[in-house]
């Protein structure tokens, strides 16, 4: 198969997505930088705040959303078969999708929206803000139908068998970011745009941000499950090795589609407005959404286990020296379960009601989540990209031991830089401050901290350079030489003969989703329908 | 459908890691009553200084009939208000937070004194500092450009120094 | 005879503790009718207001404030603390008195209006007044200037008065009133906190700063 379009659609999204990144980590650095006052001339509030909105924008949006699109049709196409469903709506998506992302950077770099990624409603931000980021979501829901589309005409054609693993987890992501965008889409439809474009004179801020917390949690959950197939789908095989379970898999997929949705609150723990019930359940759901990731690092060490001793490997721990660690997918499975563990360990923290207490809103957060984001699952977005841009521009990969050294420059320079972010967090440094004016005590012992921060994202910032140029040489490589490797998915160790249709399907789980969110949102939402609430009018920042 | 016995093990032990956390949490919030603030309890933010309770003369530390102290706070760009506060240690203090603008967080360092605090709503938590000294109040929410400059300090005394100070002014403060 | 005026006008908040500082509160409705205000109904009721406020919002002298290109909200509730005795000024409470509330919305909004005023520059050294508004000072526990007053003085919701083009002198008297707390109609004493911590010599670079200031 030559899928002149699956790869056409694949290199362009990802093209956009890795544009924005690198565009996102040279703020990033400035950032780190501003804060740590070290060059004086440097420090503004208002490049700060627009610099901090932008960098989340790009990444939490951008980077991701476009690199989930294009790493899924691909997937879809080769894992199925079958061209992409109606590429022509393809591509509608990605012109919606990047007419948003450009009608929102107009505010976002003039400063007229530095309101964070997350909006923040009473403080407003120009209407093309919220018009840009609600556009890039529309287009992100016509991959999600395409998708789903794809799923149920393979399914149609194929009764009883089981659907690909590597479509699977796609279409429950797609599912995923249907329920997941509903919320940050209904504030942004019915608060914010009216609100923004005058038709409204004011908004309930307390309505707006449970909308957001609705999306907030399972959207990280977005951001994840392509982490998490690649695991499934593409380090087996690279390693050398069988999937250790394909039904257990699926199941940790859909458990974590399911209780990632409703836990949204856990964001809210120290919000007035929510009443402590609530934060219970969604709590308690928070900690059940562990389970999937338990299982997915067992399964994925499993399967790495069965590579390193079909490789020679003896003993305890003798395997770990003969996997591939010059295999580029391989090592980066390594050092992402690596930052998983930490990082799970600091969201076990935050999901921990009332100690959240401790550390809300401080640096620890931050730290927390570029863990877990930047780390866990961005550096499989490059582990992806290595394995998939030969295949894609049908030209080899510029050099695969400088691959190798942008994985570890990356995995050490998110040590450097979140170990110090804990700490500061633990020393009660409040996130989002763009610099320690605070005439106190204990803001001098922030110091080292800081410093040792600007020293990680400098590591960051070269390894996300490296990363750039390394996908730029392969793409623009002069070579005649053709590279015609297909994409190879992992076979379980265990043939998967049949599978029981609740495994194999969605429909089932939509409507355990459907009554979980309206028990766990229902009320909440409502609420403010009923309460007696007090709307803000708009103010600038 | 095949799940190998080892998988099976480790999926008991990872459920029963999280039965273990929730369990714990659980205890802690219903048999030590140990909450988030959670009041859902309305306010007009944009008259609150013309309100009973957040009148600009109401504000700080008051003790009520019952003896509760009770610790009445506004936050605003780009301070809260009062500004400088001080409070008696190792007693129970119940704070009462609103905003007069935008969304504003609040937490002193080292201590479980955190609350968001969200225009149009109370933030009401309780909590104990056990020891004395000067804490800053830092504001944890992006509000606006002058973010960083928003806190104020609050100084926690010794509980009998505390009394003591408070004895003299004790009906200034009480006549409600 | 001003002397006079200030010292007992100092003592009233004393007496009057339990009075809130103001009777404004932007709620959605006031802003709302603020908003509506007539510019044309207030330029009728503005000529009044030329003798020392200029014909066209521009001050003529030292101690009276331009007006041109204020935030309505603001001149709106400058014009009913006035008329309620919550700021305190000679001529302007009976003035305010006269006027009804739609008047002193209209009146606000013909102001918005107006182009502002635009100041000469001087030759001062600004160092100190260019620090405090845009760093502000840690120590002293002062924001920096520009993040309430916006970053060409020209104010911010809801009503935090826009300053570029303000005659100097009366920057330095509104300064200097609010430092020692004759004027104290800012709510929960937001002003005055800051005032409080400024010197002479601040206070006289920033009248200059914002005097020059252009938006």
């Amino acid at each position: 198969m030559n899928n002149v379009i699956e790869r056409k659609l694949a290199l362009s999204h990802m093209s956009v997505a890795f544009t924005a990144f690198i565009l996102a980590c040279f703020l990033g650095e400035y950032q780190v930088f501003e804060r740590s006052g070290l060059i004086e001339s440097l420090g503004s509030p208002t490049v700060y705040f627009a610099s901090v909105s932008t960098h989340g924008v790009l990444m939490a949006y951008v980077l991701t959303t476009f690199f989930i699109m294009g790493f899924g049709y691909y997937t879809a196409a080769t894992s199925l078969e079958t061209p992409v469903w109606k590429p022509e709506l393809a591509w509608t998506g990605f012109g919606l999708s990047l007419f948003g992302v450009l009608l929102a950077a107009l505010p976002l770099l003039s400063g007229k929206a530095s309101v964070l990624y997350t909006f923040y409603p009473p403080v407003q931000a120009h209407h093309f803000f919220y018009l840009g980021a609600t556009l890039l979501i529309v287009g992100s829901w016509v991959w999600c139908a395409i998708m789903v589309v794809m799923f149920y005409q393979w399914k149609k054609a194929n009764p009883e068998q089981p659907v690909p693993l590597a479509m699977f987890a796609t279409t429950a992501n797609a599912l995923l970011w249907l329920w997941t965008s509903a919320g940050v889409a209904l504030e942004a439809v019915f608060l914010l745009i009216p609100w923004s474009l005058g038709w409204t004179d004011t908004v309930d801020p307390g309505l707006a941000r449970t909308l957001f917390a609705w999306t907030l949690h399972p959207i990280v959950y977005f951001w994840l499950i392509p982490a998490y197939t690649a695991y499934y789908v593409f380090v087996p095989k690279q390693a050398g090795s069988y999937l250790f379970s394909d039904e257990v898999a699926r199941a940790a997929i859909i458990v974590l589609v399911v209780f990632s949705l409703p836990i949204g609150f856990h964001h809210l723990y120290m919000d007035p407005e929510q009443a402590k019930g609530w934060k219970i359940l969604h709590g308690i759901g928070t900690f059940i959404v562990t389970l999937p990731t338990f299982v997915t690092g067992f399964t994925v060490i499993a399967s790495l286990e069965i590579a390193g001793r079909l490789r020679g490997g003896k003993g305890m721990f003798g395997w770990i020296g003969s996997l591939p660690w010059n295999n580029t997918m391989v090592l980066a499975v390594i050092l992402s379960l690596l930052m998983l563990i930490f990082g799970g360990f600091g969201g076990i923290v935050n999901a921990s009601y009332a100690m959240n207490a401790m550390v809300h809103n401080t640096a620890w957060v931050p730290g927390h989540f570029h863990l877990i984001f930047a780390g866990t699952s961005v550096i499989m977005y490059f582990a992806i990209a290595y394995y998939l841009w030969p295949i894609l521009s049908k030209k080899p990969l510029f050099s695969n031991n400088l691959a190798l050294l942008q994985l570890w420059t990356w995995f050490i320079g998110m040590t450097i830089l979140t170990t110090p972010w804990h700490v500061l967090g633990l020393l009660g440094q409040p996130r989002r401050i763009s610099s320690v004016v605070y005439n106190n005590l204990l803001t001098l012992s922030w110091k080292p901290y800081e410093l040792a921060m600007i020293a990680g994202g400098l590591i960051m910032l070269s390894s996300a350079c490296l990363f750039v140029y390394l996908l730029y040489k392969t793409q623009f490589a002069k070579s005649e030489e053709t590279y015609a490797a297909e994409v190879e998915y992992a076979e379980p160790l265990h043939a998967v003969k049949s599978l029981p249709e609740y495994l194999n399907d969605f429909k089932l789980w939509n409507k355990v989703i459907a009554i979980y969110m309206a028990v766990s949102f229902g009320i909440p939402i409502l609420q403010f329908f009923f309460l007696d609430t007090f709307d803000s009018s708009a103010w600038s920042y | 459908m095949h799940i190998d016995p080892l998988e099976s093990k480790w999926i008991q032990t990872a459920l029963g890691i999280c039965g273990l956390f929730v369990g714990l949490i659980l205890i802690d919030a219903f048999f030590h009553n140990i909450h988030t603030p959670s009041n859902v309890e309305t306010i007009d933010s944009a008259s609150l200084h013309l309100s009973e309770e957040f009148a600009e003369d109401n504000l700080g530390v008051h003790r009520d009939e019952n003896g509760n102290i009770i610790v009445r706070m506004v936050a605003g760009r780009y301070s809260f208000f009062p500004k400088e506060i001080s409070v008696p240690a190792e007693t129970k203090l119940t704070f009462r937070w609103v905003s007069i603008d935008v969304l504003h967080g609040v937490h002193i360092p080292m201590t479980n004194m955190s609350t968001m605090v969200v225009p149009g709503f109370v933030a009401e938590l309780e909590t104990t500092f056990p020891k004395p000294g000067d804490y800053p109040v830092l504001c944890n929410e992006y509000c606006g450009l002058g973010h960083d400059h928003m806190w104020s300090k609050i100084n926690v005394v010794e509980r009998d120094q505390w009394h003591a100070t408070q004895q003299p002014s004790s009906g200034a403060i009480d006549n409600e | 005879m001003k002397r006079i005026v200030a010292l007992l006008l100092a003592i009233v908040p004393a007496l009057a503790v339990a009075e809130p500082s103001s009777n404004i509160a932007w709620t959605p409705e006031l802003l709302e009718f603020v908003g509506n205000g007539d510019a044309e109904n207030g330029q009728q009721l503005a000529q009044t207001c030329a003798g020392c406020h200029g014909d066209k919002g521009v001050s003529p002298m030292e101690g009276y404030p331009s007006l041109a290109g204020q935030l309505a909200t603001y001149t709106y509730k400058q014009l009913r603390d006035y008329a309620d005795g919550k700021r305190s000024h000679m001529l302007m409470n009976s003035i305010a008195q006269g006027l009804s509330e739609k008047d002193s919305a209209d009146i606000a909004a013909w102001f918005a209006t107006l182009p502002p005023a635009k100041g000469q520059r001087s030759k001062e050294p600004l160092k100190k007044a260019e620090v405090l508004v845009t760093r502000g000072n840690g120590k002293k526990i002062i924001p920096s200037c520009f993040v309430c007053h916006g970053s060409n003085g020209q104010g911010e919701k809801q009503d935090i008065p826009a300053l570029s083009g303000q005659q100097p002198g009366y920057f330095i008297n509104t300064l200097n009133e609010y430092k020692t707390g004759v004027r104290h109609n800012d709510i929960y004493s937001r002003m005055r906190l800051i005032a409080q911590q400024l010197s002479e010599e601040d206070i006289k670079q920033l009248a200059q700063y914002y005097y020059q200031m252009r938006r």
